[in-house]
């Protein structure tokens, strides 16, 4: 009898490397030995000059659908989305100065991470739309609602809105971006407010209070 | 007769160039507007134009003919004449002047101290307007996410497209005016009378007339060769 699991394990690898030409390659999906998925952010570069970053503990991420019945083809789906993505990104950073839709490296290289950060948490992949090099926006549509993540080189900001009102703000800062976990457990509470599709819909252990955008004045 | 405040009822249109506005074939309604930041007076810019001085569908797409035709003479002045490079003018969204001003008074954007839209003929074009937001000194952490927030609000406050092929674009298969997206705020009526409408004519005669500006009959004259 096949015995299925509530529970499945993956192991997250985010690599991002400290050149300041940026490399990022779209995401990939590596069946490991136990049988489990995990999303590898790939170099381009056969060798990788100064520090790399990882974040490998693995997380517990509980499943409240059917997620399991059609895993592979889901994440094959995901990976595919994601790809398009990180091609979308890196034919941003090669365009001409002066084109309304170049990044720069800094913001390439933020956004690469978010993406793969998105991806190991099983967001569906998001359009993009920048405001200029400085930005970019990754935004999500369901119905007439909006879920926007504004990443910039050392901050993110979260929107979410409907046609009659901003619902929320939230302000992910520079050392909150050095913890993906805290940050990605903030935008995880976001999102399962804004998307209520059981199978997208991830329910982690703990979430934190998410730090709300604060103004002062 | 004033001709240069902004009543909140007027219509302010934006026009939409391709390829600014559009990414991977589709149309990106987020870049429907360009906000840039001056931090010099903390305010964010952006381009309109006022319905005042385009007060017909024709002059709206005058506009936006010679917006594209401008881009393109700077591109081939910069060198860059591939075909990727063409700006083609596709319609125009309008927005109210009340939505505008209402930005200063949103939930969730208290980091902005006033909104407002202004007359400024720019370019030898009488109908340039300024949507110009300033932000409260000392409370924005991230301007990128305030951009994000407004372009929100004023693509759900906006109704169009008004779609549009100028003449010299007529030579392109699939005009890119037909991916333009439908707002929330639904398809643009022009809710003007016959009547009324008649009359923002004559007084947009009246004020070319008083301002005695040249800008009109160049825009004129441009509009006939190339829309």
């Amino acid at each position: 009898m096949l015995n299925y699991q509530p529970n499945i394990y993956r192991q997250a690898i985010v690599i991002v490397e400290s050149s300041p030409e940026p490399i990022c390659a779209p995401p990939a999906l590596m069946l490991d030995s136990s049988g489990h998925y995990s999303p590898v952010w790939r170099l381009d570069h056969t060798s990788v000059a100064g520090p790399v970053y990882t974040t490998p503990e693995t997380e517990s991420l509980i499943l409240r659908d059917t997620f399991s019945s059609v895993p592979i083809i889901w994440e094959s789906e995901l990976s595919q989305e994601y790809q398009e993505l990180g091609e979308a990104l890196n034919e941003m950073t090669e365009l001409e100065e002066g084109d309304e839709w170049k990044i720069d490296a800094p913001v390439y290289n933020i956004a690469c991470s978010v993406a793969a950060e998105l991806m190991a948490n099983s967001f569906p992949a998001p359009s993009i739309f920048n405001h200029g090099p400085k930005s970019i926006v990754f935004n999500w549509s369901k119905e007439q609602d909006n879920l926007y993540l504004t990443i910039s080189a050392d901050r993110i900001s979260a929107l979410i809105s409907s046609p009659e009102r901003i619902k929320r703000r939230i302000d992910i800062s520079a050392r909150e971006l050095m913890n993906p976990s805290l940050a990605f457990s903030s935008v995880g509470a976001a999102y399962s407010d804004y998307s209520r599709e059981p199978v997208k819909q991830l329910v982690k252990g703990a979430v934190p209070d998410p730090p709300e955008l604060v103004l002062v004045g | 007769m004033r001709c240069g405040d902004i009543p909140d009822a007027d219509s302010l249109f934006r026009q939409t160039i391709h390829p600014l506005s559009f990414r991977g074939g589709r149309f990106a309604h987020d870049k429907f507007l360009r906000l840039s930041y001056d931090k010099a007076d903390r305010s964010l810019l952006a381009s309109l134009t006022w319905e005042r001085y385009v007060p017909s569908t024709k002059l709206i797409h005058g506009y936006g003919c010679r917006l594209a035709l401008g881009m393109n003479e700077a591109e081939r002045a910069a060198g860059r004449t591939r075909q990727q490079n063409r700006r083609v003018y596709c319609g125009a969204y309008e927005l109210k002047g009340k939505a505008i001003r209402a930005l200063a008074a949103s939930e969730g954007l208290h980091e902005i101290l006033s909104a407002d839209v202004v007359h400024h003929a720019e370019k030898g074009e009488i109908a340039h307007a300024d949507l110009r937001i300033v932000i409260r000194p000392g409370v924005v952490a991230d301007i990128e996410g305030t951009k994000t927030a407004i372009l929100d609000r004023l693509w759900n406050a906006c109704s169009g497209p008004l779609r549009h092929i100028c003449d010299c674009d007529k030579d392109i298969p699939e005009h890119p005016s037909s991916i333009l997206s439908i707002p929330p705020g639904g398809e643009y009526s022009d809710t003007r009378s016959y009547l009324f409408r008649l009359w923002c004519i004559v007084r947009f005669q009246i004020c070319d007339w008083l301002s005695g500006s040249h800008c009109l009959t160049q825009a004129s004259n441009s509009l006939n060769s190339h829309t």
